[in-house]
């Protein structure tokens, strides 16, 4: 099995595959780490074409689709006892794509997310104020917790990265993609998101674009936020207990703030066996991932990472025993997960956003070009490529 | 001197030949017939001619990476040629402290890519790192090094130019140790100022490794790629996106790898150019060390 990433989610899931190793003996996991999602994905490739792929290997969602449709993922419809993981169809394929339960089922969830707010909460608390609820709010609170003297800290924090922009999309009233399959990359709403980062980084001078792109940039917003240089940051749930941990201030999360609605996309990846693995190793990989997905394991691994457990059972039990009482942070993506929003079953929308979206972000947000023209663009070019 | 055997010379040369055919003529050759195709490694690949070439250039992809390229390498070329000359004038003479000092500008140079990458990621950090704290001691304003994509690429170029400034500086300091002592003293000695004599002595002997130096630099520079995907990953805005860079970014993230072939077929031609121009620089001059 391949995985892709390093400190404490590794040693978490090393841990996972060493119990499943020691409950049984009929199956042995061996655990590749292969870099991060996208080093890993170019090699899951490159090694499906040398045919030397593993058995099975967690990949990113907006690619899915395209490997469905190159026909290397294994049906996993057809393995014992699929139907009774009790996932939550928001996390698993059925509510994470738009029709995704149409499709032949491949993928099931692994490290699901949602983007939320986390919040320095010594200084929320000294200030007396309280996590935003709108994008006016989040506008004024940016201004406040903003500090020009030295040591300079940033009212807000986010990645200029393609996936927080589509929460704001959402929050707008947009989607990327309409119900009847057209690519809108949000109308006006995608206009309208991007103004708001403009608004906050070139007009407020509240929000400091980290350098850096992909993860860097993410990796960047963290350490701003622990090192006390932002205030407030965007980031995945999965930081979560990683930020408990290392920041020196009590670290509070909020929801993401709405515009004219609540909205947030899912992100994170899912569990595929590949077709042509022996059929051994399949049935192999299959055991294991059907222990994942029972109440201790997705716990387990819920709880020390802060992805969301991705059964409705283990939530059930968490809620049942008091952990969200006494981990009100945890609960955050697993409340927002009501007002997430499915992507389109898309084999080419991954590059729409790595080759049309994401450079205009940028470019709107560091150089100021104008967010309107910038999107028209995106839009025109998106639709006429091949 | 013969051979003792005719087909002695082609076994020996065989190990080497093998590497080079299987490591470099194959993959070019391959690269070259893949950028006929759009194809992602996964399904089948559907020929479409010319057309990869097509969409690189209208979409101006190719041109913005080959003047991207060219602007970090003219800084490049240009900064660690001045800065290699500089210190190895001022280091040229004998002792245990200019050698000590030439021993550590020149470790720079031996340290890998990643490694200086991740140093000045922290000498450059917008907040707290060392040079915006010394430009904001001197009542600078705050720099976003990386951050802003006016700088980024001006950015990298200087630690390129740190980085490979050793290897000028060691390369110009034999130069300078070749140089005869007698043509020196006889400029002295008709009244030739120390400019004058740098100018009209030294500079004009230096020359074959100046040209030895500009050329292994500029295609050092064109190459460049570790810096770039550790501290920018291309951006911010693409300002960094060089053509090294681009090729890996289209077959690593956009799963293109027709187009990243066809990347590659342009970059050949390019540094097949570049080795021409070095190879004629050379062959005029004879003498000049290598």
């Amino acid at each position: 099995m391949w995985f892709t990433y390093g400190g404490r989610n590794r040693e978490i899931l090393e841990k996972l595959v060493a119990r499943f190793n020691a409950s049984q003996a009929e199956h042995h996991i061996d655990a590749v780490y292969q870099g991060d999602y996208y080093e890993g994905l170019a090699k899951l490739r490159t090694a499906i074409f040398a045919k030397a792929a593993p058995t099975f290997s967690h990949v990113v969602g907006e690619v899915i689709p395209y490997l469905a449709r190159a026909g290397v993922l294994q049906r996993l419809d057809a393995y014992p006892g699929h139907a009774d993981f009790d996932i939550v169809p928001e996390l698993g394929q059925e509510k994470s794509w738009i029709g995704g339960a149409k499709q032949p089922l491949v993928a099931l969830p692994f490290n699901r997310s949602t983007p939320i707010a986390y919040f320095n909460g010594d200084l929320l608390a000294r200030e007396g104020v309280s996590a935003p609820s709108t994008w006016d709010e989040l506008r004024a609170l940016a201004k406040k917790l903003t500090r020009t003297a030295a040591p300079r800290r940033f009212g807000f924090g986010c990645p200029i990265s393609w996936w927080f922009w589509v929460a704001l999309v959402g929050q707008a009233g947009g989607q990327v993609v309409e119900a009847d399959g057209k690519l809108s990359l949000g109308g006006s709403a995608g206009v309208e998101a991007l103004r708001f980062w403009q608004t906050l980084v070139r007009e407020d001078g509240t929000m400091r674009p980290p350098p850096g792109r992909d993860y860097n940039a993410w990796e960047q917003t963290n350490q701003d936020f622990l090192a006390g240089r932002t205030a407030m940051i965007w980031t995945s749930t999965a930081f979560l207990k990683y930020l408990e941990d290392n920041a020196p201030f009590r670290v509070v999360a909020a929801p993401l703030p709405a515009q004219r609605r609540r909205a947030v996309p899912t992100g994170g990846t899912h569990w595929v066996i590949l077709k042509d693995a022996p059929e051994t190793q399949k049935a192999s990989a299959w055991a294991f991932l059907r222990f994942m997905h029972e109440d201790e394991q997705a716990i387990f691994w819920a709880t020390n990472t802060g992805y969301m457990p991705v059964t409705r059972r283990a939530i059930r039990r968490l809620e049942r025993e008091g952990y969200y009482a006494k981990h009100p942070n945890d609960r955050v993506a697993v409340d927002q997960l009501s007002v997430a929003q499915p992507w389109p079953w898309s084999t080419e929308l991954f590059r729409i956003d790595r080759e049309i979206v994401q450079p205009r972000l940028e470019a709107a947000v560091l150089s100021g070009k104008n967010a309107e023209a910038l999107m028209a663009e995106a839009r025109l070019e998106a639709t006429r490529r091949e | 001197m013969r051979p003792r055997h005719p087909r002695d010379p082609f076994w020996m040369m065989l190990p080497t030949g093998t590497l080079l055919a299987v490591f470099f003529f194959y993959p070019l050759v391959f690269a070259a017939y893949t950028s006929l195709f759009r194809w992602d490694l996964l399904t089948e690949p559907e020929y479409v001619g010319l057309s990869n070439y097509r969409v690189l250039l209208e979409s101006g992809e190719l041109g913005h990476a080959f003047l991207t390229t060219l602007s970090f390498s003219v800084i490049v070329v240009i900064g660690s040629m001045s800065l290699g000359l500089a210190l190895a004038l001022a280091l040229n003479r004998p002792g245990k402290f200019p050698a000590f000092v030439r021993g550590a500008i020149f470790s720079a140079y031996v340290v890998s890519w990643v490694s200086v990458a991740l140093l000045w990621l922290w000498v450059l950090d917008p907040s707290a790192g060392v040079a915006t704290t010394a430009v904001r001691a001197l009542g600078g304003p705050s720099i976003d090094w990386l951050g802003n994509p006016d700088y980024a690429l001006y950015t990298l170029a200087l630690v390129t130019i740190w980085k490979i400034a050793g290897y000028s500086m060691v390369l110009f300091t034999a130069g300078l140790q070749d140089v005869p002592r007698s043509l020196i003293e006889a400029a002295a000695l008709d009244g030739a100022s120390g400019l004058q004599r740098f100018l009209n002595v030294t500079w004009p002997l230096l020359r074959p490794t100046t040209a030895f130096v500009a050329t292994t630099s500029l295609i050092l520079s064109f190459q460049v790629f570790d810096v770039v995907r550790v501290m920018t990953q291309g951006g911010p805005v693409r300002s960094t996106t060089v053509f090294v860079y681009a090729i890996y970014e289209q077959v690593f993230m956009n799963l293109r790898v027709g187009r990243a072939s066809a990347e590659v077929v342009v970059f050949f031609v390019l540094l097949l150019g570049l080795t021409l121009l070095q190879l004629s620089t050379w062959r005029g001059k004879p003498k000049a060390r290598a």
